[in-house]
């Protein structure tokens, strides 16, 4: 063991114990696959959080390549019952990264498993590992001439469906529910099973990928956001490329015009004249997109004041509101979409209209289009440029379509992040009925006091918006627990009960979303 | 054990297999074609767009560039060897550091 330089142990496991459980790691996966010393294990600690990265640190990863491995891993933490955290890709910034969501937990890095194992393009399915990035999903949609479009979040190019939907992310197409678009789970259970979800379970058939529901209980939803089971596969459906798209934006200049936008938007969206997920994004998340940073107008410490924002809005041509949507299907569909929306606007009386044409491949405007035609980049991550520092957390309610509502979030946010000095950066993303009020809670981590502020900012964000009826959707690691109590104790005592039938070991992942067995439930 | 012809067919696409053959000379096959694939892939999605400072042209030492890939930086993400191995890390920071300055936008 003398290459084990990592102290850093899972709680109640002696060094003994876990020192016998890594030797079992390295004979099932080799030595290469087993890391346990600093220098492997820092990649794994890099958080956005407030908290001392310390929290998080691991006490190992291994990285496993088939199934069988994974169900070797799941066998030798119940034997020495070392908790295991899953990540796929570890990108998932500004909610946890790669790191586990308790001190001492071992990262199973399923990175390596990067199989593309089938996509059919007449039916508009793929299968895929848990490693499978967007970026080359879409580079084998290009090399194979297959006209089918992905729908993903933003940091598209080095993140994966697979880990999204788990922790049911967004993205911008028509399908951008990417919950709603998982057709066939296969997931490695606490007790070494593999169980397939839907059709999957049925010797012989091949209607995994297009048949979600299969018979009995459907239970696909509850291995999401959970800690019941560990992904190795998972299908989902892509939208045939249709020969049109149509990307455009409507620039709205006043903060108050964020009622009127969601009553313009929501009908639109209901009868699916517009289908895919509108942005609404505020003047800020523009601003940074394009490449603008607080420094270029202040130095002052504190929240960035009215004043020099409307100046960033004036000087980058944004609006205070800023409408992204895109039509798609044939020439003639397109242009009787459009001709609804632009009447639907005349009507509004207000909101500046720009196409792909006038923009002429501008920033923003240009990795929205991306975004909302599946094209990979990661222009998004411009946020982190706003303050700088490598600060990031999303705070993201939902709230109905309605105006009114929207307009009651937006302002109690912007109270909360401006009394703690920092800035409201924030879109909503309108679903069908509903909206993800997504805020990014940006902030200096290098500054100790600032990301003080940060935490305490969050706190006060999750309270406020809880006494309100408000809830997020989820959360950065930090924070699960305490969301969790947002949903209340029925709840929590249901999915407990779950744990201890799936999983009486507590291994698998203890503390995601507030579920473990050593609470108190 | 590693299967690196598992980690081929992913990356590149089952289709295309007989094409992927790497460039990288190790002990095992790299998980990337090359240095200059890993840049457009990744690092060219922030380093090329104004997200990240320009590294190409610089004649940043490969070692320092490996530090700040398995560190992260301020924003900057911390990458993992199960995604950029040794290897393909090795390559990059090559290719980065002899690299010529472009001119576009945020290459002067």
């Amino acid at each position: 063991m003398s290459e084990q330089t990592s102290t850093v142990l899972p709680k109640g496991v002696t060094a003994s114990e876990f020192n016998t459980a890594v030797e079992k790691f390295r004979a099932l996966l080799g030595d290469d696959n087993v890391l346990v010393r600093n220098d492997q294990l820092t990649p794994y600690k890099k958080v956005m959080m407030p908290r001392d990265a310390a929290e998080n640190a691991p006490s190992a990863a291994v990285t496993a390549t088939t199934v069988e491995q994974v169900q070797g891993v799941v066998r030798i933490c119940n034997e020495h019952k070392i908790p295991v955290w899953t990540i796929s890709t570890g990108n998932n910034f500004g909610y946890g990264s790669a790191a586990p969501v308790e001190r001492g937990q071992v990262v199973l890095d399923l990175k390596k498993m990067n199989r593309i194992i089938s996509v059919d393009a007449e039916l508009g399915t793929a299968l895929v590992e848990p490693g499978v990035t967007y970026q080359q999903l879409y580079d084998y949609l290009e090399e194979n001439d297959i006209p089918l479009m992905l729908s993903f979040s933003a940091p598209s190019a080095i993140a994966g469906p697979l880990g999204n939907t788990m922790d049911r992310g967004v993205g911008y197409t028509p399908y951008g529910e990417h919950f709603l678009m998982q057709c066939g789970m296969e997931v490695v259970l606490a007790n070494g099973d593999v169980y397939r979800t839907g059709m999957g379970s049925v010797e012989g058939d091949n209607a995994w990928q297009v048949f979600k529901w299969g018979y009995g209980p459907t239970l696909d939803g509850m291995f999401t956001q959970a800690n019941y089971g560990i992904c190795t596969k998972m299908g989902f459906w892509l939208m045939p490329r249709p020969p049109v798209t149509k990307p455009f934006e409507i620039k709205f200049e006043d903060e108050t015009d964020i009622a009127d936008i969601v009553e313009f938007i929501r009908p639109l969206r209901l009868a699916q004249v517009i289908p895919n997920s509108v942005v609404i994004a505020g003047t800020l998340w523009e601003a940074a997109t394009c490449d603008t940073r607080r420094v270029h107008y202040t130095t002052e410490p504190g929240a960035t004041p009215d004043e020099i924002l409307k100046q960033i809005q004036k000087d980058k041509d944004l609006g205070a509101w800023n409408v992204y949507a895109c039509l798609y299907g044939t020439p003639e569909q397109v242009e009787v979409n459009f001709n609804i929306v632009k009447g639907a606007l005349k009507q509004l009386g207000k909101g500046k209209l720009v196409t792909e044409e006038e923009a002429g491949g501008t920033q923003p405007f240009d990795y929205r289009a991306k975004l909302m035609t599946g094209v990979p980049n990661l222009q998004e991550f411009g946020l982190y440029n706003w303050r700088g520092g490598g600060g990031s957390m999303w705070f993201a309610p939902v709230s109905q379509a309605r105006g009114s509502e929207c307009d009651k979030q937006y302002a109690l946010a912007k109270d909360i992040l401006n009394k703690h000095g920092l800035d409201y950066v924030g879109e909503f993303i309108v679903g069908w009925r509903d909206m993800h009020h997504v805020i990014d809670v940006l902030y200096d981590r290098s500054n100790d006091e600032e990301r003080k502020r940060a935490e305490a900012c969050f706190n006060e964000l999750l309270d406020e918006f809880e006494k309100r009826g408000y809830a997020v959707y989820r959360v950065n690691t930090q924070f699960q627990d305490r969301v969790a109590q947002s949903y209340g104790s029925t709840k929590r005592r249901l999915e407990h009960t779950l744990k201890r039938a799936l999983d009486p070991n507590n291994i698998l992942a203890p503390g995601k979303s507030g579920i473990d067995l050593n609470n108190d439930f | 054990m590693k299967k690196p012809e598992l980690l081929l067919a992913g990356l590149f696409g089952c289709l295309t297999l007989s094409a992927a053959a790497p460039v990288l000379a190790d002990d095992e096959p790299a998980q990337w074609e090359s240095g200059e694939q890993v840049y457009q892939k990744v690092c060219g999605h922030c380093h090329e767009a104004g997200i990240g400072p320009v590294i190409k042209g610089r004649s940043l030492p490969p070692a320092y560039i490996e530090t700040i890939v398995r560190h992260g930086f301020r924003a900057m993400p911390a990458i993992r060897a199960s995604f950029i191995d040794d290897p393909s890390l090795n390559a990059v920071a090559e290719y980065v550091s002899k690299s010529a300055a472009d001119t576009g936008e945020y290459g002067d």
